[in-house]
């Protein structure tokens, strides 16, 4: 599974983001044209971002769209330039039902047919309300476009009634609901973000808990935040090591003919042989080991 | 990424949010402008960081607060001002502001015109002032006096007949500039085709049409409400440096003939301006000499324009009679049918 | 395309271009330019400019564009969005 820890969010409408991002390396560049986009700029933003998914630029990084609702007047524009661009991804704003992402599914296939591409667009579902965390199993297992589903939490909370808090108790149930959908369905789960760009201890304690819940990653609002967020995500010399002598392990039992591998007289399954491999991925990812390394 | 950052548009009207503005001028050291019709103001969070607001064709109270400078903010705010014009058919726009900020609005695509006292600037963001001058320098006389005067003449009467016969007499060239600016009782056509068939007798005399380099509400937007005695002397002064400096040395001009004023103050100061400005011999251009010529009176009273306003309240026509021309006599009679 | 009203699109911000849109009385394209990247770039700014114009069948236009160092891709979604805008028109994206 391709590793999405950090997502940056980049603001349609905002030309020195838009030509930028991609040099902080987030592993998703996430476009947006919805709530950071004023309504008389929705045209504009939509066509920069058409523009900046063709760039030369953003061939290298996976990138997504935050495309308006299809009730709204952009939200058919918006993915037509999307997919038009060839983005890889439409996150879907206020996703409360399956029928939101079928609709969705089907704007998406229609545009992909009228250019003869072969490329399949992804979809991420963003769960923004009560409604949407109750039927996120559903949803979840809905669309084999689907990778992912991502919690939005300040239309969450309106819509709960509460408002955010340092301690993110307002959120513990629909964090823990989506991470359950995501993984029942075996696609990824994804944090909100948090805005607070000046409070970094408040940033790494909140990337602390939601990695410990067991989300592949989060929404960032700024750049100064991917490094942060790699950096706890990136996995410590231990279990790098650990890793290591598992693959070993593995290999040396494969070329033996063993059946069983193990290490220290205890046994290695299938599971603890993929959590291995994702250990280097990601360490290799975040520049802790080189590609030779193995 | 300033995502808490937000720019808003509203009215004169929203007199809550023109009270906020005001407010954060007179902490930038500004004044805020009577004229101003739509207001733009960038928030971070709830706090105002920068505001600025278009007056017909005219960027003024442009503002960036002190701790916030340095961000392109000014930028900002300039684009959304032209947006705003530029939705209401404006496109050609000019500029007030201080002298320090020039280089930022130099970014915004607008040339300075003129500076005045290290207080303020005048600058505009088309080709225009050139044009105007290549224009004027196609109209050029020959000759030792080339005078000049400046009116409104709203409406003309026999007081500015005898000044404009009288600089006349004493030029060889005579320039004579009509406000062009359509804020007065009486219409800009109106005014200047009773000049014309007032003055057709005189055959030195090129009766140029005003522009927005003279007297205008880019140049001296409180001239238009001297009868409130707004007029705010900085203003007066800009005027007269573009005057001298972009205008006069195209046409060669020498001399500035203006009547002498009894009555108002804020004519008479404007007056004393003009000579200290027009005629100091340190200049960016030539000096221009100011000739004061003493007003003609009717029944021990000085014939102005005002006095014609108010006899025409008054109805007293016969008196009116005896201080206009007979073509402005005819003109008001048919205006008041 | 026919360019039915006058429209605006960008911002004077760097990296930015802010591009005024004019209907023109003759067939031509009229473009001003200022940059502040004109010496080195002046040029290819305005080939830039008349291409993605020619792209999308405009004339009789007038353009005034005030380009603070934008990126190609900069200048030609806020082009194309003061040409839509001026046309009341919706993308014709094979011209974009």
């Amino acid at each position: 599974m391709k590793l999405r820890r950090s997502m940056l969010f980049v603001p349609g409408a905002n030309t020195a983001m838009v030509c930028n991002a991609y040099v902080y390396k987030p592993d998703t560049v996430m476009f947006d044209l919805e709530d950071s986009v004023a309504l008389a700029e929705k045209d504009s933003a939509r066509l920069m971002v058409y523009h900046a998914l063709k760039h030369f630029a953003y061939q290298d990084v996976e990138t997504a769209v935050r495309v308006n609702p299809l009730d709204s007047p952009y939200g058919h524009l918006d993915i037509e330039a999307a997919v038009r661009g060839g983005v890889d991804i439409i996150r879907l704003p206020k996703t409360d039902t399956i029928d939101d992402i079928l609709d969705m599914q089907s704007v998406i296939e229609k545009v992909e047919r009228k250019i003869g591409t072969t490329k399949k667009t992804q979809l991420l579902a963003a769960i923004e309300s009560a409604l949407g965390v109750v039927n996120a199993v559903d949803i979840a297992r809905c669309s084999s476009r689907l990778m992912g589903i991502a919690l939005g939490a300040e239309d969450y909370v309106r819509d709960i009634r509460t408002q955010r808090t340092k301690e993110g108790t307002e959120l513990a149930a629909a964090r823990a609901q989506i991470l359950l959908a995501a993984r029942a369905a075996k696609i990824q789960a994804f944090d909100s973000v948090f805005s607070d760009v000046r409070d970094k201890e408040g940033f790494v304690s909140e990337v602390k808990k939601i990695k410990n819940l067991g989300f592949d990653g989060k929404s960032l609002v700024n750049p100064n935040q991917i490094y942060m967020l790699h950096d706890i995500y990136a996995p410590t010399q231990k279990e790098i090591d650990w890793a290591f002598e598992v693959i070993e392990a593995a290999e040396h039992a494969k070329k033996n003919g063993l059946g069983v591998i193990s290490i220290d007289g205890r046994m290695v399954d299938a599971p603890i042989i993929a959590r291995a491999e994702r250990t280097i991925y990601l360490a290799r990812t975040s520049g802790m080991i080189g590609e030779d390394d193995e | 990424m300033n995502s808490s950052i937000s720019v808003s548009e509203f009215g004169s009207d929203n007199k809550r949010r023109v009270a906020k503005v005001k407010e954060f001028l007179d902490k930038n050291g500004l004044d805020m402008s009577s004229d101003v019709e739509v207001f733009v103001t960038i928030k971070d969070e709830d706090e105002m960081i920068a505001c600025g607001g278009l007056a017909g064709k005219v960027l003024k109270c442009i503002a960036v607060d002190s701790s916030r400078r340095g961000q392109g903010l000014i930028l900002k705010v300039v684009t959304h001002l032209l947006n705003a014009a530029f939705t209401r058919g404006t496109k050609e726009l000019f500029l007030f502001s201080t002298p320090k900020n020039i280089k930022f609005f130099e970014d915004c695509g607008f040339r300075l015109i003129e500076e005045c006292d290290g207080e303020v600037i005048l600058m505009e963001n088309s080709k225009n002032l050139a044009k105007y001058q290549a224009e004027l320098s196609s109209l050029k006389k020959d000759g030792d006096v080339i005078g000049s005067i400046v009116m409104n003449a709203n409406p003309f009467t026999l007081g500015h007949s005898y000044l404009i016969e009288e600089a006349s007499k004493r030029s060889d060239w005579l320039h004579l500039f009509v406000v062009k600016e359509d804020a007065s009782e009486f219409k800009f056509a109106d005014r200047i085709r009773l000049i014309r068939e007032g003055i057709k007798h005189l055959k030195n005399v090129t009766v140029h049409e005003g522009s927005d380099y003279i007297i205008s509400k880019a140049t001296f937007p409180t001239y238009f409400i001297k009868d409130k005695g707004q007029v705010n002397e900085i203003h007066a002064k800009l005027d007269l440096n573009v005057f001298r400096n972009q205008l006069a040395p195209y046409l060669g001009i020498t001399h500035r003939f203006v009547g002498t004023e009894p009555y108002c103050k804020v004519t008479n100061n404007y007056n004393q301006n003009m000579k200290k400005i027009l005629a100091d011999p340190n200049g960016k251009s030539a000096p221009i000499e100011v000739v004061e010529i003493e007003r003609i009176e009717f029944a021990d009273q000085a014939i102005s324009a005002s006095r014609v306003r108010k006899l025409l309240n008054e109805k007293n026509y016969d008196e009116l009679k005896n201080i206009v021309p007979p073509t402005t006599f005819e003109f008001l009679m048919k205006e008041i049918i | 395309m026919k360019i039915i009203n006058s429209a605006h699109a960008g911002t004077l911000e760097s990296s930015d271009i802010y591009i005024q849109i004019n209907p023109f009385k003759e067939d031509k394209i009229e473009l001003e330019l200022e940059s502040s990247v004109e010496e080195l770039y002046g040029d290819a700014i305005k080939e830039l400019i008349i291409k993605t114009l020619e792209d999308m069948n405009v004339s009789f236009v007038h353009v005034k564009a005030q380009d603070k160092g934008a990126m190609d891709l900069v200048i030609k979604a806020r082009l194309q969005a003061a040409v839509l805008r001026a046309c009341e028109s919706d993308p014709v994206w094979e011209e974009l």
